[in-house]
C-alpha cells in the first residue's frame, strides 16, 4: 500500500502572492452575496471603511504571531505555547467553528444556486455533488490545495468589473447615495456592523497554514494588500448596489448581487448569473477543500494520533460525516430557522477574528517573557 | 487488501443511490418539447377574472396561432396554455407584458410583484399600457406578418435607448414604485384591428395608471423628464417643427418645498416652417423663438399643473429633496408638499435658423 500523505511539504513554501490571495478569498465568501440587503443606509459605506481600517489592524497583531518562532513550527508551536492539552480543546472549538463556517457556506451557496438556477433540483444533491469534488481537490493534498487558490482568484475576481455599468447613469443616480451621515442609528445598523466585521474574517484561519506559508518580514504588507482589495470589493459592490437598488427597496431584495447580475446584458451569453455563480463554486470548493483538510487533521490532534500517516479510509468517513453533518443542518435549520444558523455564523465569525490574532499575540509576548 | 475492502463499500453504496431511480432532475428543458413565451398580454376578463394572452409558438416555422385564457392568477394562466398546447410554456425568455388600460387603472401591483419574484423573469422585462383590443389586433395580424410578437420586441428595444417613446422595464418600474418621492410611467400603445400605434405616457400614482398625457405633453414629457431629446418637436400651433432638439433642464426646489423653478435650455433647428413670417430675416425669427417660448413654457407649466392636481411625480422632483445630510422625507410629506408647491417655468431657447433656402 503506497504511502497516503496529504500534509507533505516537498518544496519551498508559498510566497507573499499566496497571503494575498488567501487572504483576499477566504474574506470575499458568501456574505457579499447578501452583505447590502443588511447594511440597506447608504450612510454604512463608512461602517465599512471604518471597519476595514480596524481589520487592517487586527492583521497587523496577527502578523506579530507570524513573525514569531512559534509559526514556523506550526503543531509544535501551538503545543510550545498552550501544552498538548490546551491544544487538544482548541481543536474541539475549531473544528465546531469551522463545521459551522463550512456548513453557511455551502447552504448559502446552495439557496442561491437553487433559487436561481436548478430551482426543481433538491438541495442536498448539489451538496453531495459539490463534495465529490471537494474530495478529488482534498485528495490532491495541502500543498496542491493551497496551489489551486490562484486559479480560484483569476477565475472569480475580474467578475467584480462586471459591477462598473451599475456606476453610471441612467442606473445610477446620485441622490441614491443620501443621506450620507447617519440621521437614525437603529439595532438594525449595528447589526450591519457586525456582518460587516464577520464578513472581514478569515484571514484568522491561516495560523493553521503557517508552515506552508513563507515566514518573511513582508507578511504585514501581503496581509494588509489582501484586506485593502477586500475591502475595496465590499464598498464597490455596496455602492453598485445603491445605485442598482436604491435603499428603498434594498432590504426587501433575498439575494441582491445576483439580482444585479441577472440585469447585465451580453450579445453572446445571456444569463450571465448562471455563468458567475457557477465559477463561484470554484471558490466555495476551494474554502472548503482546505478547511476539510484542517479538520482531518485536527481529529488526528484531538485523537492523539498527531504524526501518523493519514489513512484514505479515514479521510471518506470524515467527509461522510462533515456532508452527513451539512446534510442534517439543511434539513433541520437552514430550511426553518436560517436566520439563526446564519446569526451564528456572524457572531462566531466576528468573534474569531477579534480573539484568535489578540489570544495568539498575549500568548507570544507571555512566552517571551517566561523564556528571557 | 482493506482498502480494496472500503473501495468496493464505497462502489455498492454509490450502486444503491444510482439503482433506487432519485434522479435529481425533474424538469424538462429538452428544446423541442418547450415554447419560451415572449409577451403576455394581460386584460381584464369577466367575473373579476383576468385574461391572458400569448402567441405560440415564436421563431420557428410553424403556422403561429394565439392562445388565449381567463383565469384568477396569472401563474394558473401560464399552467392552463400547458393544457391546451402541445409544447411545455416557459417564461425564461419574457420580454414584454402587456397591460390593458382598464386593468391598470385598477392597479398592478400583484402582476409587478409575481413578475419580480420568479427568479426566470429578466428584470429587462418591457412593461406597457396598451389600450383597445390587443386580441383582435393579433388575431388580425398573425397571418399577415410573421414573427409578429418578436417584431413588437425589435421595436421597444429599438427605441428604449432613444427619446420619442417612453421605454420603461420591470426594474425601472419598479424603483419608481418603491421609491417615497417618485412615481412610476408606462408608455400607452394603442390597437386598432391594424396598427399597434404609439400613443403617449401613462402617469402612476403607486400601482394605479392615474392619467395619460398625449401629442404635446409627451413631447414635453419626452424632453423635460425621460430622454431629453427629441428627434422631432412639432408645435402645429405654431406652425413650426423642431429637429435635433436638445434640452438641459434645471430644476430648483426651494429650501422650504414651496416653489418650484424649471428652466429649460433648448438646442435645436428649425426644420420646417409654414406660417407667415418671413423668419429668414432675423427681428422675425426673434419673434419666433419668443413665441416658440411662450408656448412651451404655457404647455409646460400645465403639464406640470396636471401633475400636481393627479398628484403623480413622474419627473422624480421629488429626489430634489433629498440632502446629503438630512433625513429623507416620508411619502406623506412629499406628497403634501407636492400639492402646495408653487412653479414656475422658463424657457431658453438656441435655434438654427432654416438653411440652403431662400425667400
Amino acid at each position: 500500500m503506497s504511502v497516503f500523505s496529504l500534509y507533505d511539504q516537498k518544496e519551498s513554501p508559498f510566497g507573499g502572492i499566496y497571503v494575498i490571495f488567501l487572504v483576499n478569498r477566504l474574506q470575499m465568501i458568501y456574505f457579499f452575496l447578501i452583505m447590502p440587503t443588511y447594511l440597506v443606509y447608504p450612510y454604512m459605506v463608512w461602517g465599512i471603511l471604518a471597519l476595514g481600517i480596524v481589520s487592517h489592524l487586527n492583521l497587523l497583531i496577527l502578523s506579530k504571531w507570524f513573525s514569531s518562532d512559534f509559526a514556523k513550527k506550526g503543531y509544535l508551536g501551538f503545543v510550545q505555547l498552550f501544552g498538548q492539552g490546551m491544544v487538544r480543546i482548541f481543536a474541539c472549538v475549531g473544528v465546531f467553528l469551522i463545521l459551522i463556517k463550512i456548513s453557511v457556506i455551502m447552504l448559502g451557496y446552495v439557496e442561491v444556486y437553487h433559487q436561481f438556477i436548478f430551482s426543481s433540483v433538491n438541495p442536498n444533491w448539489l451538496i453531495l455533488f459539490v463534495f465529490i469534488v471537494i474530495f478529488y481537490i482534498t485528495y490532491q493534498g495541502m500543498e496542491n490545495t493551497i496551489r489551486f487558490v490562484v486559479i480560484v482568484f483569476f477565475f472569480t475576481f475580474w467578475a467584480i468589473g462586471l459591477f462598473v455599468p451599475f456606476l453610471f447613469p441612467p442606473i445610477a443616480a446620485l441622490h441614491d447615495l443620501y443621506p450620507l451621515i447617519p440621521v437614525e442609528w437603529s439595532r438594525d445598523s449595528w447589526k450591519g456592523l457586525l456582518l460587516i466585521w464577520s464578513a472581514l474574517s478569515g484571514p484568522e484561519y491561516l495560523i493553521l497554514l503557517a508552515t506552508w506559508l513563507k515566514p518573511n518580514n513582508k507578511m504585514k504588507r501581503n496581509l494588509a494588500i489582501g484586506n485593502a482589495v477586500t475591502v475595496f470589493e465590499y464598498l464597490f459592490l455596496f455602492i453598485a448596489s445603491l445605485f442598482y437598488y436604491s435603499s428603498n427597496f434594498l432590504s426587501l431584495s433575498k439575494f441582491p448581487v445576483p439580482n444585479m447580475l441577472q440585469y447585465l446584458e451580453s450579445p453572446v451569453f445571456e444569463r450571465v448569473d448562471i455563468l458567475l455563480l457557477t465559477l463561484h463554486w470554484l471558490l466555495v470548493i476551494f474554502v472548503i477543500a482546505i478547511f476539510m483538510l484542517v479538520i482531518f487533521r485536527a481529529k488526528g490532534i484531538i485523537m492523539g494520533k498527531w504524526g501518523k500517516n493519514p489513512t484514505l479510509f479515514g479521510l471518506v468517513l470524515s467527509f461522510i460525516v462533515v456532508m452527513v453533518f451539512i446534510v442534517i443542518m439543511n434539513e433541520w435549520f437552514w430550511k426553518s430557522e436560517q436566520n439563526l444558523l446564519l446569526e451564528l455564523q456572524i457572531w462566531l465569525g466576528a468573534l474569531t477574528y477579534t480573539v484568535v490574532p489578540f489570544l495568539l499575540y498575549v500568548a507570544v509576548r507571555l512566552k517571551e517573557r517566561v523564556n528571557k | 487488501m482493506i482498502r480494496y475492502i472500503h473501495l468496493k463499500i464505497l462502489h455498492m453504496l454509490c450502486c444503491c443511490v444510482l439503482l433506487a431511480g432519485c434522479s435529481p432532475f425533474i424538469e424538462n428543458n429538452t428544446i423541442e418539447e418547450i415554447a419560451p413565451v415572449i409577451f403576455w398580454s394581460i386584460s381584464q376578463g369577466q367575473n373579476d377574472k383576468i385574461k391572458i394572452n400569448t402567441v405560440v409558438p415564436p421563431m420557428i416555422q410553424e403556422k403561429k396561432q394565439l392562445l388565449s385564457m381567463e383565469v384568477d392568477l396569472l401563474k394558473e394562466g401560464e399552467k392552463e396554455f400547458n393544457l391546451i398546447y402541445y409544447r411545455e410554456l416557459k417564461s425564461g425568455q419574457l420580454r414584454m407584458v402587456l397591460i390593458n388600460e382598464e386593468l391598470a387603472r385598477q392597479g398592478i401591483n400583484s402582476l409587478i410583484n409575481t413578475f419580480l419574484t420568479d427568479p426566470d423573469i429578466h428584470q429587462r422585462l418591457y412593461l406597457a399600457i396598451v389600450k383597445g383590443d390587443f386580441e383582435k389586433y393579433i388575431e388580425n395580424q398573425i397571418d399577415k406578418q410573421e414573427n409578429l410578437d418578436y417584431f413588437l420586441y425589435q421595436m421597444f428595444k429599438h427605441y428604449e435607448e432613444q427619446g420619442n417613446m417612453s421605454i420603461v422595464n420591470l426594474h425601472q418600474f419598479k424603483n419608481k414604485l418603491y421609491s417615497p418621492v417618485a412615481d412610476p410611467f408606462l408608455p400607452v400603445f394603442k390597437t386598432t384591428e391594424t396598427d399597434f400605434i404609439y400613443e403617449g405616457t401613462a402617469f402612476f400614482s403607486k400601482d394605479k395608471l392615474i392619467a395619460s398625457i398625449k401629442h404635446m405633453d409627451e413631447q414635453i414629457f419626452q424632453l423635460i423628464g425621460h430622454k431629453y431629446y427629441l428627434k422631432n418637436l412639432t408645435i402645429p400651433g405654431l406652425s413650426v417643427s423642431l429637429g435635433q432638439v436638445r434640452a438641459h433642464v434645471k430644476t430648483e426646489l426651494s429650501q422650504d418645498l414651496s416653489t418650484l423653478s424649471v428652466i429649460v435650455n433648448l438646442n435645436g433647428r428649425i426644420e420646417e416652417y409654414r406660417g407667415d413670417k418671413n423668419i429668414l430675416e432675423p427681428d422675425n425669427l426673434e419673434a419666433l423663438n419668443h413665441e416658440i417660448e411662450l408656448y412651451l413654457a404655457e404647455q409646460t407649466k400645465g403639464l406640470l399643473d396636471n401633475m400636481q392636481k393627479w398628484q403623480v411625480d413622474p419627473l422624480e422632483i421629488g429626489t430634489l429633496s433629498l440632502h446629503p445630510l438630512k433625513k429623507p422625507l416620508s411619502e406623506q410629506e412629499w406628497k403634501e408638499s407636492w400639492d402646495k408647491m408653487k412653479i414656475t417655468v422658463g424657457y431658453d431657447i438656441y435655434l438654427e435658423p432654416l438653411m440652403n433656402t431662400k425667400d
